[in-house]
């Protein structure tokens, strides 16, 4: 009972979210706007409910079950992007080893500055 | 008898029609992904999602299957993916005292960061002829699934496409984190931590936790935040 309350309230969200994206036409998926509404209301209340909890844990466990039939697309489209796929490989491998290496260069460096600022004050 | 092995071929396309076949496949086929890994012993750069999803296909051709009629049938599947986005707010948010404990690194890197995982994808592809589609389905391959699915919808790209490329770059992000780590001699948890998860979404973060709870935490916390920032940003950009 408790799961499928929480559960009743991840709907209740991602029905809002939705509702939002529809009537405002915002260009954010219904999902991604009641997450943000989700993380919002527990960052004001301060606490998540076990009910909560228990059901997001449950749906986050079978991620990989509900996105397969979308990858399964994947080996059915061949032929249709034919021609593209010397660009989509060297966009995904020469582009993720870019921006890999942006990250970890932004991030060592900003907290070398940081670490530097706070030990002058 | 032969009237009887005729009646047992046409099974599946009969089977097809209804919803509960295309989730029994998916569940069967998830199931075998998940022991077929740790069979391999679950090897960093083979995520079970591919197994499955492999076997799954494989399936759906040998049996003759329609897919877009197992499509069909999966969306009682996929349908749950809209509360299960909504679901990650749960983590996101008890992960949000290590942004208050390092935010301005974080407020620092992550927009930039973020950005440019999209950009150096969208502008190499872009400069080799890739089409407008293509593109769309690019865009948020550092993001994780659930949101990348509803970013790659509105945008109008390929969700196929899309969650191929998501897969290859969780992997080669993964690696390239490793290998970068060290030949830039980066060795703070929380930096590999953050690259994993911005970059590698669901696979890198995996990844990280392998590493240590704290690169797990900062690599969820780097996902659930490129996710945000990117599924808000890129629309916005990509319709000028």
């Amino acid at each position: 009972m408790s799961m499928l309350r929480g559960f009743l309230i991840l709907v209740l969200f991602f029905l809002f979210g939705e509702a939002l994206r529809l009537v405002f036409l915002i260009p954010v998926s219904g999902g991604v706007l009641g997450m943000i509404l989700m993380t919002l209301t527990l960052m004001l209340r301060g606490r998540v409910s076990d009910a909560l909890a228990s059901s997001s844990q449950a749906l986050i466990s079978i991620l990989v079950l509900l996105i397969m039939p979308g990858v399964v697309g994947v080996f059915f489209m061949a032929s249709q992007f034919s021609g593209q796929w010397l660009a989509v490989s060297a966009a995904l491998l020469l582009g993720t080893f870019l921006s890999v290496l942006t990250t970890l260069l932004l991030m060592k460096s900003v907290l070398r500055l940081s670490a530097r600022s706070q030990a002058n004050d | 008898m032969t009237e009887l092995v005729e009646r047992f071929v046409a099974l599946p396309g009969l089977f097809s029609a209804s919803p509960i076949f295309a989730i029994g496949l998916t569940l069967c086929a998830f199931f075998a992904g998940n022991w077929l890994f740790a069979r391999m012993g679950r090897p960093l750069w083979m995520p079970p999602v591919v197994l499955s999803a492999v076997m799954l296909a494989a399936v759906i051709a040998v049996l003759s299957v329609d897919y877009v009629r197992y499509q069909e049938g999966a969306l009682w599947i996929t349908v749950l993916l809209g509360p299960a986005t909504v679901a990650l707010g749960i983590p996101l948010y008890q992960q949000i005292h290590h942004i208050r404990a390092m935010w301005i690194p974080i407020v620092v890197t992550l927009p930039l960061a973020a950005t440019m995982a999209a950009v150096y994808a969208v502008l190499i592809a872009w400069a080799m002829g890739a089409t407008l589609e293509v593109l769309a389905s690019l865009a948020p391959k550092s993001v994780t699934a659930p949101i990348a699915i509803g970013i790659t919808e509105q945008l109008g790209g390929s969700v196929p496409l899309m969650m191929g490329g998501l897969l290859i770059t969780g992997v080669v992000a993964t690696l390239f984190v490793d290998l970068l780590a060290k030949w830039l001699r980066v060795e703070d948890e929380r930096i590999l931590g953050f690259a994993l998860g911005l970059n590698g979404h669901a696979i890198g973060t995996a990844r990280a936790f392998e590493i240590s709870h704290t690169a797990g935490a900062f690599a969820s916390l780097g996902m659930g935040l490129t996710g945000v920032f990117t599924a808000l940003v890129l629309p916005l950009v990509f319709r000028l």
